[in-house]
């Protein structure tokens, strides 16, 4: 795998320190982070008011499945955008989280939410023993056993259904009693949506300014360089695994109690964790809010797609264009972009960006190509003059 | 009991060539792209159904559209290394791939269901219930069929890779792509045939599936976790290490039946996948690529 140092040509950058415009720059900075806080304040604003703007229950039933795409895809990306390996299984995970809710209440008849988070832990620590086995391999295997898990799961869950209840399915009992209505459950549901939502974004956030999310975005860039600068990558990447895990199963918990209902088929299906990581590329890996715009956008689309042509095959052919597009187009995601324009009206470059190895890479590639045709164009250039040189000496000059 | 043990035997090796020859296609892709192709057994599915239809429409053989088959799959093959994957950018070629061939694979799914709906399809015969008894076994014709078309594939392209200056070009090029370059090898070119060729594998080796198969359009996610499972203990990269490793995963899922029915005996191919990273991740037969990637 080629290395952004492999074309080892600094770049030449001009120097953004002691520019008379700073002032400016930092005059945009603060704007942008005001305009930041403020759209995001309306988007919290308007995302907690979605069950009072909501005309009718079916809609509000919509907006809580939209809400568990945004829980699952958040869940997804402690991996997928710290560590950059792409899961395509993580479907198991929120599957086991709703087996486990369902299990657990059923069989020792515990209070539900306790039986979420037990569930969760649960399934964080059986993913320890899964981290280990399909994190000593990096990009394709680490794919292929993803998905292999969330096949081999599939396969027990059908199987064994003295405890699953098999193909038949596996009821769910309801966490709020029977005087608490259908509308007034979805309401319910959505806000702990938004509230593991919130959580896990804070998470986030907070590993993204530690040394740890450093460490773990070292990883992502190039491995086997954090690895020699001392970061404990094996270690890293299982923490930051189990994390995901845990906030997929507390979804995948949070889903099946809403849900009531489990079948294999849906718990364990590849779509579920392909929705994860399409919504999550969309919006944009990198970025803390990325999953949940993806997940909003996708999720929206899908829903409406849905909703008009019915649960016909054709929505495997959408979903597969879609997917093609962003990761032809932009596998950066729509956020990135986004602020990529915005910064373009920055006064001031700042000194230190963010650049991801692949960038760099090209950049040094285009960098290199340019130099090299300079290089040839120079050399002929030269050897042209030697030539008419070597003309004019012998004085035959070429007319 | 011994006729059981024998035909189990027999039917595990039967499938386990089948599997062979589709892991050799799938390890050609890796070979020469690092590219982990998903799709694979969506195409396995879409040959399927093209022989299906092919026969429904004509009643020849279903064999016989192998030959419009593999040249279009083999084309197929030029044409998505040429425009899709080598559009990827080098740095995350390995991950993006991936996501790619699985859209891909999406939306061959979806496809065929909108097509030729999701119901059952079966191919049926004159010789489709035949069976010959070997040593108190009974064999289905049509499995000695596809076996037979697996086998002679599997030479075929073995011969291709060591005989021909085509096949040194290749194994140049899945080798060291930078020095195969060097030497004057138009490792783009080589790239693109090579993923032809592994496409082409998908065409015999539905063919061979839609003799004794039942087929509608999910299926490929039945073929796909075996076959990957097969590349990752065989070590990604290494042709022989594939086919030993589908032979040995074959006979041991054909021999698990007996005791575990056929739904348990499949999860041999996982805990062979599980077990192989915790021993040895890079495979039994890879070299130094596997972990990498």
């Amino acid at each position: 795998m080629p290395n952004a140092s492999d074309l080892a040509t600094p770049t030449p950058t001009a120097p953004a320190t002691g520019r008379p415009d700073d002032s400016a720059g930092q005059r945009f900075d603060r704007r942008l982070r005001l305009a930041k806080a403020g759209l995001g304040a309306v988007a919290v604003v308007l995302a907690l008011m979605v069950p009072w703007l909501a005309p009718d229950a079916f809609i509000l039933s919509v907006a809580v499945v939209i809400a568990s795409y945004a829980a699952f895809a958040v869940g997804w990306n402690f991996v997928g955008g710290f560590t950059g390996y792409i899961s395509l299984g993580h479907a198991s995970y929120s599957g086991l989280g709703g087996y486990a809710v369902a299990l657990l209440t059923t069989h020792t008849g515990i209070n539900p939410w306790v039986a979420l988070v037990l569930g969760a832990v649960a399934v964080a620590l059986l993913a320890v023993p899964i981290g280990i086995a399909s994190l000593r391999v990096r990009g394709a295997s680490f794919v292929i056993v993803s998905i292999a898990l969330v096949l081999i799961l599939l396969l027990v869950f059908q199987s064994w259904a003295s405890v699953t209840g098999g193909s038949e399915g596996l009821r769910v009992p309801r966490p709020f009693d029977s005087s608490v209505l259908r509308p007034e459950q979805h309401t319910r549901f959505y806000l702990l949506f938004l509230l593991l939502i919130g959580i896990a974004l804070v998470v986030w956030w907070l590993i993204d300014r530690s040394q740890f999310g450093a460490g773990l975005k070292a990883i992502r860039e190039d491995e086997d360089k954090a690895e020699a600068l001392g970061v404990p990558t094996f270690r890293y990447k299982l923490v930051v695994f189990v994390i995901s895990a845990f906030f997929t199963s507390l979804a995948g918990g949070l889903y099946a109690l809403w849900f009531g209902n489990l079948d294999p088929v849906f718990q364990f299906s590849i779509l579920t964790g392909s929705y994860m990581v399409l919504m999550s590329l969309f919006g944009g890996i990198r970025s803390l809010v990325g999953p949940v715009v993806g997940a909003v956008v996708v999720g929206y689309a899908m829903e409406v797609f849905k909703a008009q042509y019915g649960d016909s095959q054709f929505h495997l052919v959408a979903l597969g264009l879609l997917l093609a597009v962003v990761v032809l187009f932009m596998p950066e995601g729509v956020v990135p972009a986004l602020l990529g324009v915005v910064h373009r009206f920055r006064p001031a470059a700042t000194s230190i960006r963010e650049e991801s190895a692949a960038e760099l890479l090209e950049r040094n590639r285009a960098i290199d190509a340019q130099r090299r045709a300079q290089t040839e164009a120079d050399a002929e250039t030269e050897a042209e003059r030697v030539e008419d040189a070597r003309h004019a000496t012998t004085g035959k000059g070429r007319s | 009991m011994t006729a059981l043990i024998t035909q189990a035997v027999i039917l595990g090796i039967l499938l386990g060539g089948l599997y062979a020859l589709l892991a050799a296609g799938l390890t050609l892709y890796f070979g020469v792209m690092r590219v982990v192709m998903i799709a694979h057994s969506a195409f396995l599915i879409l040959a399927a159904y093209l022989a299906w239809a092919f026969h429904r429409a004509t009643g020849i053989d279903p064999l016989f559209s192998l030959v419009a088959t593999v040249p279009l799959f083999f084309v197929l093959g030029v044409v998505m290394q040429r425009f899709l994957l080598s559009r990827l950018k080098p740095a995350t070629l390995t991950m993006m791939s991936v996501l790619l061939t699985f859209a891909i694979a999406l939306i061959i799914e979806g496809m065929l269901g909108f097509v030729w709906t999701g119901t059952q399809r079966r191919i049926s015969l004159s010789y489709s219930t035949a069976s010959i008894e070997v040593f108190g076994a009974n064999i289905a014709v049509v499995k000695l069929v596809a076996f037979g078309l697996a086998a002679v594939s599997l030479l075929a392209l073995y011969l291709l890779m060591k005989a021909t200056s085509f096949g040194q070009a290749l194994r140049a090029t899945i080798q060291h792509k930078e020095a195969a370059a060097l030497l004057g090898i138009d490792t783009e070119k080589v790239a693109g045939y090579g993923f032809g060729l592994g496409l082409a594998t998908a065409a015999i080796g539905g063919t061979a599936l839609a003799l004794d198969s039942t087929i509608y359009p999910s299926l490929h996610w039945h073929w796909i976790g075996p076959l990957m499972a097969i590349i990752v203990v065989g070590g990604l990269g290494s042709i022989p290490g594939a086919a030993i490793a589908a032979l040995v995963l074959g006979l041991s899922q054909s021999l698990l039946q007996i005791p575990l029915g056929t739904t348990w005996a499949q999860t041999v191919f996982y805990l062979a996948l599980f077990l192989t990273l915790m021993v040895r991740p890079q495979g039994f037969f890879g070299g130094r690529l596997a972990q990498r990637f």
